[in-house]
């Protein structure tokens, strides 16, 4: 159970439109990233899913039940914020208890899902502790306890790991990766971060100004990016541009090829250009090329060590089957 | 940087401060338990003889001292609930978003800034005197008989003024915290299936703990020294009904003279402040930890 479906669902402050008329289906059991630079609407669309905003016209369907006009408790959903948003005078078990206590749960069926929800997140040992006693990692987790103790349709995460530091970050997105495996609960998850799109979704939403610019699996977008905009925001390093002659030599009116798509070369290429900074990972080399006479800058990213340095010279050639074609309205031709 | 010289100096600068201040505050509390001890009435002056507890004696034995007791904690305890309840009540009516709430909010501080005294006489002569004030005019134009306000409840009227003058400090601090209650929590109990009276029960209130220790502890130290109003509206009667701790002081030693007395009382203030406030920061004062 939790199948979402948007209709139509338009959101405006004022004059201003948020959020255009958007249809979006969220089938269930689903991991949903809705993914765009900040400001694109996706926390909006995200809490009017939950019913902490209004929708200025549209329908929201959870459950095939329609739900615009419930208010948020009744939706059924359970949401995790950026700020954890925990209860700061109430121990660890009082704050799980919560929703429990508020929904009228008998006391022993609220002590025995504590106790699931506390083992399965490793907070078994922290219950009568207060929020302020807990680091940023054990807090979130506290956060998604007293979510899923709701027993919810669907889970709501409002850019949960934002607050947390690059290491604790990586952990926390596998143990929520499991924590959906396990539930296999529907969630829809929202971050500015296309890493944490791309390791967690099932399926991505990509928005720009309130409007979906492509809605599909990590891979397909990757793969397949329908316009500029999900090519450009979709893979790190972000994919190069190429217009001009280079470009209509290849039947485009902006080429697209990807920093891992170019193969570097010390004597020979099509292009040839002078290397600018090399970030010498290890596992991989990256090289900002200069002077190729293409675009400003052509990110490469070669695997491995490869000896080149500041300055050299150097020949790159693009994977021919790599390329991506776009027309003058920035479209995937 | 701080070594031995620069520490010497340092206290040397600054002890005429520290000096100043001790004196200040000793020399003035140490007259107090010198006159207390002395038998030193203004009615008969020359002779201040050593005159031991008796002093104490008759200020704790006096009928009246029982009766100040209890008005000053009623009148403490009574404000405070009033304020508390009322400020929490105001604070929740001006966080609204509501037209001009800029001008509301200067108009519920103004009382703050209006002196005791002038707003003890404003209470007195235009609000509950039975002839020309406006309760009074209410009260006709209803067809009732005048209440007599400083008369029949003399220390509920007082318990009013002084309401009316700490609402605002109370609203004050109790909306500023109010303000800085997280939108995510109230949200996220929203999402948990609280009602408003539930979100404020369980998220509210325990948010405004701190900010009203605050003012219980601010206020309970300005209510217990409660003097102004009281001398202006009903002089501490009828009989002793109005009486607290601190007019029956001003009246042992300026309206019988006894400074012998009067320094006694200020004694026994002191001593029954601070086992209020030790009270007090055991029984509230765990909010004020982080």
């Amino acid at each position: 159970m939790g199948h979402i479906s948007l209709n139509k669902v338009r959101k405006a402050f004022g004059d201003v439109e948020v959020i255009p008329p958007l249809d979006l289906q969220i089938n269930d059991g689903e991991f949903v990233v809705f993914v765009g630079p900040s400001g694109c609407g996706k926390s909006t669309l995200l809490r009017l899913i939950a019913g902490l905003e209004d929708v200025s016209s549209g329908e929201i369907e959870i459950d095939g039940r329609p739900s615009a006009e419930l208010p948020p408790a009744k939706r059924g959903l359970a949401m995790v914020f950026q700020s954890y948003a925990l209860y700061p005078h109430m121990s660890v078990r009082k704050n799980i208890a919560f929703p429990m206590k508020m929904a009228g749960v008998s006391a022993e069926e609220q002590e025995r899902r504590i106790a699931a929800a506390a083992s399965a997140l490793n907070l078994t040992d922290y219950l009568d502790r207060k929020p302020g006693q807990l680091s940023g990692g054990q807090r979130q987790r506290v956060a998604i306890g007293r979510a899923i103790v709701r027993e919810p349709a669907a889970f709501l995460f409002d850019e949960p790991l934002s607050n947390l530091d690059a290491a604790l970050r990586v952990g926390m997105r596998l143990e929520i990766s499991e924590l959906h495996k396990r539930l296999a609960t529907t969630m829809i998850y929202v971050t500015h971060d296309q890493v944490e799109a791309m390791t967690m979704a099932d399926k991505i939403v990509v928005l720009r100004a309130g409007r979906i610019e492509q809605v599909g699996a990590p891979l397909e977008l990757y793969e397949n990016p329908r316009n500029l905009f999900v090519a450009g925001f979709i893979g790190s390093p972000r994919m190069n541009f190429i217009e001009g002659p280079e470009a209509a030599h290849h039947n485009a009116h902006t080429m697209g090829i990807r920093p891992e798509h170019i193969d570097v070369s010390a004597t020979q290429g099509q292009w040839q250009g002078r290397i600018g900074v090399a970030e010498h990972l290890g596992s991989d080399t990256y090289f900002h090329v200069h002077d190729t006479g293409l675009a400003e800058t052509i990110t490469v990213r070669a695997s491995g060590e490869v000896a080149l340095r500041h300055g050299d010279t150097v020949f790159l050639t693009p994977q021919a089957d790599k390329i991506h074609r776009f027309n003058n309205e920035g479209l995937k031709q | 940087m701080a070594t031995t010289h620069a520490r010497a100096a340092a206290r040397l600068m600054i002890s005429p401060s520290v000096i100043l201040l001790l004196g200040w505050m000793l020399i003035p509390l140490c007259m107090t338990l010198y006159f207390s001890v002395l038998r030193y009435n203004l009615l008969m002056p020359g002779d201040t003889p050593f005159a031991g507890i008796e002093n104490y004696q008759y200020f704790l034995t006096d009928p009246a001292f029982t009766t100040a007791l209890i008005n000053t904690l009623v009148l403490v305890v009574g404000v405070l609930v009033v304020t508390i309840v009322g400020g929490t009540l105001l604070a929740l009516l001006l966080d609204q978003p509501m037209w001009a709430s800029g001008i509301w909010r200067i108009l519920v501080i103004a009382p703050f800034f209006v002196m005791p005294t002038v707003s003890a006489l404003v209470w007195k002569n235009m609000f509950m005197n039975p002839v020309n004030g406006l309760f009074a005019h209410l009260f006709k134009a209803l067809g009732l008989a005048p209440f007599d306000f400083l008369a029949q409840a003399p220390l509920l009227s007082i318990i009013g003024i002084v309401s009316w003058q700490w609402l605002p400090f109370a609203t004050l601090i109790l909306l500023t915290a109010m303000q800085s209650l997280d939108s995510e929590q109230i949200e996220a109990a929203e999402m948990d299936g609280a009602g408003a009276l539930s979100r404020f029960r369980y998220i509210t209130i325990p948010h405004l703990g701190r900010a009203a220790t605050v003012v219980i502890l601010i206020e309970t130290i300005f209510l217990l020294s409660v003097f102004a109003e009281i001398l202006v509206t009903t002089n501490g009667g009828p009989g002793n009904a109005s009486t607290n701790l601190t007019y029956l002081i001003y009246a042992e030693s300026l309206l019988r003279f006894d400074v012998g007395v009067g320094s006694a009382g200020g004694v026994v203030a002191i001593i029954l402040a601070n086992i209020v406030a030790i009270f007090l920061m055991r029984a509230i004062g765990k909010n004020l930890d982080a």
